[in-house]
């Protein structure tokens, strides 16, 4: 049988033409090309959301708002480009392909460009194949690197820099001092590949104790590395040891009151 | 530090209709209804911000619709016609006939004047539960709305329905009572009302002030309009001259010709362009046959036997803007030009009539009661004002604007609280399209419709037919809304469309302040203890503080992550066939 993906359509209320409303819900194409999750503006969507619908086992995630520079929430399409700009960058860090998702822009209007927008993230997405999430058997080593992903998405570092990143970058601090977008993207580069590795040490310690050797070896990493991590989760206290195993330390991930 | 007066401005961003409108109308609201045929919640949508949708829907001189953004694509929304629309359909199932509001407060409310500003500021203050009671000195209650403006413009009956509408909710209206003579302010105050809103308009006409201005044959148009108002009969004899270029030198021009005038002559000592009444009156007087001279003043008017015989004029000429921003009219010597006339109706403004009240209350010159311009509060704490009496002549919808406002700050110094605290407000226009070049324009000529019932004799079968067009024609009318604003909280579609709103969880918010960095209404401030805090009104539901808050403190009361999930799982689960 032909792989026919199941893509997540994040559509704003704007820029959803009526006549593919309809069509998707009432399956017009004789199959939903794309299944619509309608919100008032893309700027709601939350990446964790996005993290949890590829854990569900979607094929492809398409969000598509207005065009910029117009909004019907002022700049709420511009929030989430950033969001989705720094959820990519995140989700090249595991197994899953970020060509899996897509910002795209329509007007409600354009009832031409809209089903080509989607035919093109759909041909996209059936070149890649069906996602190693999907199905009954879901691939449970990238499963576990997305929900390490989902973490990470909806801890405060990133959520922050994403955040002020506009405001660091246009608007300046009370001091007029502002940061190139070089400079971001450079910590935002950073922050990403320290906050995914810790959130990944924290949920693989999460039931069974490791120690720094037997974690670098899982994540392929240099152990001295690993070690720093876990000395930084330590210190935000969501990290403890355990016991000492022969010569090892083993640790263990604490709840979170 | 900066100004603590800016500091409590609440800026609001607003579709530019509702931004122009002074009675602040929910107008992008009651279109999104109309678009759905949900007739009835549209007008109950419009009732929620001001009770005249009929009347304004006739006669408002809709800033709304000049205001509107279709305006740079084709031509406007017909705002003003949707909204004659909704709330004629809304007759068409009978009187409408609320349940009166119990009232919860036991401080009584006395309003004096039952004109637009003073019926607003009752119907506001009824709605909160107040006491209220209305003295009018007319026979009917209405001022202008049934006064000024003559039949064929706005039908009585619209008047006394939208009035009645508001004694249902239990505002008692007495007529026949004037203040200053039959009531005083004292005295109110001895018999026990709390709290006063004076808004007794500017019922006087200005004068000419030229000779012979006292011959018979010579109206002032606001007594010209109030007498026919009250069915009295006038003759106006065959050629009538009306002086002035606003909107009651139209309505008395257009009356005129109905009281069996041959030739009425509008003279105007500027120029068309100039003109203060609405252009579409103006159209609708020419095509009625009022001829039109313009920069022409009237210097004396000479009588026969003690009646009306010629009236002199001076030709004009235009030169520099004065104050008003129009071109300032000077006369040309030894252009003097006579009019052979049955009567004159001189049209050239309004006064407030102020020798009913207290010196105390009124500025310098007497001319109108002096307020402050935010509160509406008089010199005397517990008496408000508003409405023509303050601005002199101005519009239905201004008036409405007063009347709310001061019912707010009526129920603010009933309550003892501060009258200021959080009013002021910065407006801001806010469109979805930032770039009106980069849009299509639409070349062909559109005209808006518009229902003119009274000038258009239909029988009754004609009528039904023409209503049943109407409701197509007016869905597509509130289809070429461009929905400039958000979520207009209408609250009338289905599902998502319901206005949503951020919550905090206080327990969880850590003051980082990125919320209220990315929320672009500035809905969300840190309060007093540092956590953020959503203002309800400003918050127009779109999440982004929600997706973005780090400690996911946020959350959105109907569009939760929770809610979003589901709908993936079931859009997942959706068979493919």
């Amino acid at each position: 049988m032909m792989f026919r993906p199941k893509i997540i359509g994040f559509i704003c209320n704007w820029s959803l033409p009526t006549e593919v409303d309809i069509a998707s819900t009432s399956r017009i194409y004789g199959y939903p090309k794309i299944r619509i999750v309608r919100v008032m503006c893309v700027g709601r969507i939350d990446p964790v959301i996005v993290l949890e619908t590829f854990a569900r086992g979607a094929d492809g995630v398409l969000v598509i708002g207005c065009h910029p520079p117009d909004c019907h929430y002022i700049e709420g399409n511009l929030q989430a480009e950033r969001k989705i700009k720094m959820l990519k960058k995140l989700i090249s860090r595991t197994g899953l392909e970020p060509e899996r998702l897509r910002l795209d822009w329509a007007y409600a209007s354009e009832i031409e460009r809209f089903p080509k927008i989607v035919d093109d993230f759909r041909n996209q997405v059936t070149a890649l194949g069906p996602s190693p999430l999907a199905g009954e058997e879901p691939d449970k080593n990238i499963l576990a690197e997305i929900m390490a992903a989902k973490a990470v998405a909806g801890d405060s570092r990133l959520r922050t820099l994403v955040g002020r990143e506009k405001q660091m970058i246009e608007e300046g601090n009370v001091y007029n001092e502002k940061v190139e977008q070089e400079e971001f993207d450079e910590v935002m580069d950073e922050s990403i590949d320290a906050e995914y590795v810790r959130s990944r040490i924290r949920l693989l310690v999460k039931d069974n104790p490791m120690s720094v050797e037997g974690l670098a070896k899982h994540l392929s990493l240099d152990p001295k590395k690993v070690l720093r991590h876990v000395v930084v989760l330590r210190q935000r206290g969501l990290v403890a040891l355990d016991r000492i195993e022969g010569e090892d330390p083993l640790y263990i991930a604490l709840e979170v009151v | 530090m900066a100004a603590a007066s800016c500091a409590f401005k609440n800026k609001r961003r607003l579709p530019p209709c509702r931004a122009a409108c002074p009675a602040d109308v929910n107008v992008q609201g009651y279109i999104a209804l109309l678009q759905q045929g949900k007739f009835k919640e549209s007008v109950e949508l419009i009732r929620k911000s001001m009770p005249f949708p009929a009347i304004c829907g006739r006669v408002c001189f809709s800033p709304c619709q000049d205001a509107c953004s279709r305006k740079n694509i084709d031509q406007p929304v017909g705002i003003r016609y949707l909204k004659q629309f909704a709330a004629d359909i809304e007759r068409e199932q009978g009187r409408i006939k609320p349940d009166p509001i119990p009232k919860t407060h036991s401080e009584k409310v006395v309003i004096v004047g039952a004109g637009p500003a003073g019926l607003s500021a009752a119907y506001e203050l009824a709605k909160l539960g107040y006491p209220v009671t209305v003295f009018e000195r007319m026979p009917e209650p209405g001022g202008m709305m049934r006064y000024g403006i003559p039949d064929y413009r706005l039908q009585k009956y619209v008047v006394t329905n939208e009035i009645a509408y508001i004694q249902d909710l239990g505002v008692e209206i007495k007529t026949g009572v004037e203040f200053g003579k039959d009531v005083q302010l004292d005295t109110l105050r001895n018999e026990g009302y709390k709290a006063i809103f004076i808004a007794n308009g500017a019922q006087l006409s200005r004068k000419l002030r030229i000779p012979g201005e006292d011959l018979e044959g010579v109206f002032h148009a606001i007594e010209f309009l109030r007498h026919i108002s009250l069915r009295k009969t006038v003759d106006v004899g065959e050629k009538v001259a009306v002086i002035g270029g606003g909107n009651s030198a139209i309505d008395a021009a257009c009356t005129s010709l109905r009281l069996g005038a041959k030739e009425v002559t509008i003279l105007y000592r500027r120029s068309r362009n100039e003109m203060p009444a609405l252009p579409h009156e103006i159209e609708a007087a020419k095509e009625e046959g009022i001829k039109f001279n313009f920069l022409v003043a009237p210097t004396q008017i000479i009588g026969e036997e003690g009646r009306v015989k010629i009236i002199e004029c001076l030709k004009m000429e235009l030169r520099e803007p004065d104050a008003s921003g129009r071109r300032r009219p000077v006369p040309i010597q030894g252009s003097e030009h006579t009019y052979e006339v049955d009567t004159v109706i001189p049209a050239i403004g309004q006064l407030p009539e102020t020798s009913c009240l207290p010196s105390i209350l009124l500025d310098e010159r007497a001319r109108a009661i002096s307020v402050d311009p935010l509160t509406l509060e008089t010199s005397i704490p517990g008496v408000f004002a508003g409405g023509d009496i303050v601005t002199g002549p101005a519009s239905i919808i201004e008036a409405i604007g007063a009347g709310k406002r001061a019912a707010v700050s009526i129920d603010r110094y009933l309550n003892g609280q501060n009258l200021k605290t959080g009013r002021e407000e910065e407006i801001e226009e806010t469109t979805w399209v930032k770039d009106w070049e980069k849009i299509t324009k639409k070349p062909e000529r559109y005209t808006a419709p518009h229902i003119d019932i009274g000038r258009q004799k239909v029988s009754f079968e004609e009528a039904d037919e023409l209503l049943a067009k109407t409701k197509e024609v007016a869905m597509f009318e509130a289809r070429r809304c461009l929905e400039c604003g958000p979520c207009t909280e209408c609250l009338g579609s289905d599902g998502l469309c319901e206005a949503d709103k951020a919550v905090v969880d206080e327990t969880l918010c850590t003051g980082c302040n990125v919320c209220a960095v990315v929320c672009p209404y500035g809905a969300i401030k840190k309060n007093e203890r540092g956590i953020a805090q959503v203002d309800e009104d400003l918050c127009k539901g779109c999440g982004t503080c929600s997706a973005s808050c780090p400690d996911r403190a946020i959350t959105m009361q109907r569009s939760t992550v929770v809610q979003i999930v589901t709908n993936v799982v079931a859009a997942l689960g959706r068979e493919s066939v």
